[in-house]
């Protein structure tokens, strides 16, 4: 090869890479972070037992304590997601990289609002309600989704 | 000058009632579980407006690359919840009441990055 096709290659591949490269990156260390966090928190699941969390008002037996559970979670997809997403919505049909995202958002939110009931000790948790609202960063860079699980905790 | 601040103090309402002295029972049902309502005081509200710190902003941009949880907003959101209830709180023991039932939440971002959480519920008197 001569200098020329070095030249070509330069000239076109690092601007590339500077354009494409922190997708690249975010694409792989995404991967790999939100596996590791995902499994995490199916172990979490795992090894908490049986549910606490009901959606009922009411429950028969009778109780000696209570008090407000609030749990909360900001969740964001990733810049290869964001862009993915961006992708799939011009098509229409299901966004599956946000599908993912706030799933794993609303099964977290709901196990930290399980250990918080384990840690008050309440034995269960009554009228649980989730809410989802849009944060955005200043100028509306940052899109993430604030996911909230609260209920009142009672002791038998 | 020692006025002025005292003033900007008072200003603060949550330096007019420590919740912590009178005990406020709260719950999203309609009742205490457990107990009876006695007496209903009307809805109490609190309410703040927070905005992220713009270091914390480009840190979370920055956490974006690998998405999933943004820790610094999830901290601010609880501190600025929890202080919301606070204000719902106070505004309950500022009427006598002995517990808060049917406590909701409602969020809404406000221009500029910032957000409210709002609080509300009704003040009872518990028998």
């Amino acid at each position: 090869m001569n200098e020329e096709t070095w030249g070509l290659i330069f000239s076109i591949g690092l601007p590339m890479l500077f354009a494409f490269g922190p997708f690249l990156f975010s694409w792989i260390f995404g991967n790999w972070y939100q596996n590791s966090k995902q499994k995490e928190l199916v172990e979490r699941e795992a090894a908490f037992g049986a549910d606490p969390l009901t959606t009922l008002r009411t429950i028969s037996e009778a109780t000696t304590d209570s008090g407000l559970l609030v749990a909360n979670i900001i969740m964001s997809v990733s810049w290869w997601q964001g862009m993915i997403g961006g992708i799939h919505s011009i098509f229409g049909g299901t966004i599956t990289t946000w599908d993912k995202t706030l799933s794993w958002g609303r099964q977290e939110a709901m196990q930290r609002l399980r250990e918080k009931c384990r840690d008050s000790g309440f034995d269960s948790v009554i009228n649980m309600r989730l809410e989802t609202s849009e944060i955005a960063g200043s100028k509306g860079k940052t899109k993430a989704l604030e996911i909230v699980a609260y209920g009142t905790g009672i002791k038998f | 000058m020692k006025k002025f601040f005292n003033a900007l103090n008072l200003m603060q309402p949550d330096g007019q009632v420590q919740p912590q002295q009178i005990q406020i029972l709260m719950s999203n049902t309609e009742t205490i579980p457990g107990r009876t309502i006695g007496q209903s005081l009307g809805v109490v509200t609190g309410s703040t407006v927070r905005a992220k710190h713009i270091g914390k902003d480009i840190l979370a941009g920055l956490k974006n690359i690998v998405g999933g949880e943004l820790k610094g907003y999830t901290e601010l959101l609880q501190e600025a919840r929890a202080q919301a209830l606070q204000r719902m709180v106070a505004d309950a023991a500022k009427r006598g009441a002995n517990a808060v039932v049917n406590v909701r939440f409602a969020t809404s971002s406000v221009a500029g990055g910032a957000a409210e959480l709002f609080a509300y519920g009704t003040a009872v008197v518990l028998q």
